[in-house]
């Protein structure tokens, strides 16, 4: 791909390592899945937004975009949403949720929080794939993301 | 049933009765005696007609017949010459006649008066007792609704997860090994993933059918012959290579919700489409029958594999199907959805059919009223 060079860093908030395995294959055939970090709940997600716990090493670049999925462990998806838009470094990440709910108080909140987009996860499984792939594409390659991403 | 009794309670208890019988002619009495010593003769009758009715109509006949009694007695010792004595001349007879034929027809009154009152109160306590049950039956209704609505969230979403996961590591495993598997292996991860399609179909199936049970209807008037041009637009997909004659009769308008309609129509067309497929030339009418004055009829018929009328009674349950998958591919889930938006418009659907010699479905709605009809 030609521009690999500028690849941007895709935080997936994901629970279920089956959705994670599927959307990391996805990824793979548009070379992407390498700049892919898996949180698998809010708390782990916030620890890497803010280099903190097994994220204290890393670099301090916030990623290009977030896939959020709303129904989390521990820290859900729309709290880690409201953290990050009230929290001047963080807050101009894009976001995009990610989720299976399709109900419309899930969506208002959403947006009443600045997320950037909001994904109903397909239930067929070619659809995902393609969603995810999409998502992928525009997020990390298309979109010029806010100054202090990550990009290479 | 627990709720307190109708406000204009009547009197109860047997001594209230006859104590209230009693008081009310003492009262009358008192007030003729008034009357008398303010030198207005000849008023005595009334306050007694009244105690009478009034005994009558708070405390039932036998009280009335106490109180006309002591009425009477009143009346004939303290007002009817000779006084003091119960004895009475045959001049008084008249007079005594006409109070007892008033006092007779007061009580008459408030007799009839009283029983159709307490009905009334009575039926009303019977409807505010039903109102009450059913606003119970609604709320409990509602709660099962909204069960039904998240179990069917649950369904589509958190089922729908690992039949994902299932196809697509299916999917994942037949790209992996494709080259290198025979052809039986194959054969498996085909039926695999086949499976979990078909199951997913199913799922999305059972969804919108129950989605038909709860959504509101939304009448309006139809032009079916409108519907019906894009139920056939929507089936084109389906008859592209195909030689099917359209015949399509002059239709009546439909008093219903339009897109629940059209479901019924692209089901029954799409029906007769997929089973006339084996037929080098499909006949495919759709028309409308005469019903029995009140209502319309709508028929599709084909000339397609037609079916067993033994099974006829089959045909509209959930998932039932008369055909093999490899014959004719589908859920079942399509007449169950006609009978049920037909069912949910007051109407009847039925069908008649022979083995391959086609067939035709009904259904029916009853004639919208009013003006809304213009046939």
């Amino acid at each position: 791909m030609e521009s690999v060079n500028k690849l941007g860093r895709i935080l997936m908030v994901e629970d279920d390592p089956k959705d994670v395995e599927l959307s990391l294959t996805a990824l793979e055939e548009y070379n992407l899945a390498n700049e892919v970090v898996v949180a698998s709940n809010g708390e782990q997600a916030l620890d890497y937004l803010y280099c903190r716990g097994e994220y204290k090493t890393r670099s301090t670049e916030n990623p290009a975009v977030m896939l959020l999925d709303l129904k989390l462990p521990k820290v859900d998806g729309l709290e880690v949403l409201k953290q990050i838009r009230s929290d001047e470094k963080l807050r101009l990440i894009p976001v995009v949720v990610l989720t299976s709910s399709k109900e419309e108080k899930d969506m208002v909140a959403s947006y009443k929080l600045g997320v950037n987009a909001y994904v109903v996860k397909p239930v067929d499984f070619h659809e995902f794939v393609n969603a995810i792939k999409e998502l992928g594409v525009f997020w990390a390659v298309i979109n010029e993301p806010p100054p202090g991403s990550v990009r290479k | 049933m627990t709720r307190p009794k109708l406000q204009l309670q009547f009197v109860r208890s047997p001594v209230q009765r006859y104590g209230l019988a009693v008081v009310s002619v003492a009262i009358a009495l008192g007030t003729a005696f008034l009357l008398e010593r303010h030198s207005i003769g000849g008023l005595a009758d009334p306050p007694f007609l009244f105690a009478i009715a009034i005994a009558v109509w708070y405390a039932g006949l036998g009280p009335g017949i106490v109180a006309f009694v002591l009425s009477f007695l009143a009346l004939d010792y303290f007002f009817i010459p000779p006084i003091y004595s119960f004895g009475m001349t045959s001049e008084d007879i008249p007079h005594f006649a006409i109070f007892m034929l008033f006092a007779s027809l007061v009580a008459w009154f408030a007799a009839i008066r009283r029983r159709v009152e307490g009905e009334l109160l009575k039926s009303r306590d019977e409807l505010q007792n039903l109102n009450q049950e059913l606003a119970k039956r609604s709320t409990d209704l509602e709660s099962i609704n909204k069960e039904l609505e998240a179990f069917a969230y649950s369904i589509s979403h958190d089922l729908r997860a690992p039949l994902r996961h299932m196809a697509g590591y299916t999917e994942l495993l037949q790209k992996r090994t494709s080259s290198g598997l025979d052809e039986k292996s194959n054969h498996y991860i085909r039926m695999m993933l086949e499976s979990a399609k078909r199951m997913g179909d199913l799922i999305d199936d059972l969804l919108a059918f129950s989605r038909i049970g709860r959504a509101e209807t939304q009448k309006n008037l139809i032009h079916l012959a409108q519907l019906v041009k894009e139920a056939l637009s929507e089936v084109q997909e389906d008859t592209e290579g195909r030689n099917i004659a359209w015949k399509i009769g002059t239709l009546p308008d439909f008093y219903g919700d339009r897109s629940m309609l059209r479901l019924v129509l692209v089901n029954l067309i799409s029906n007769a489409v997929k089973f006339t497929r084996t037929r080098p030339q499909a006949e495919i009418e759709i028309g409308s029958a005469n019903g029995n004055g009140d209502e319309l009829i709508v028929f599709v018929r084909d000339n397609g594999v037609g079916f067993d009328m033994k099974y006829v009674n089959k045909l509209f349950g959930v998932f039932q199907r008369l055909h093999q998958a490899s014959e004719f591919e589908g859920t079942g889930i399509g007449l169950a959805t006609v009978q049920r938006i037909i069912h949910r418009h007051g109407g009847r659907v039925w069908a008649e059919g022979e083995i391959d010699s086609g067939a035709t479905f009904y259904f029916s709605a009853p004639k919208p009223q009013g003006d809304l009809w213009k046939a």
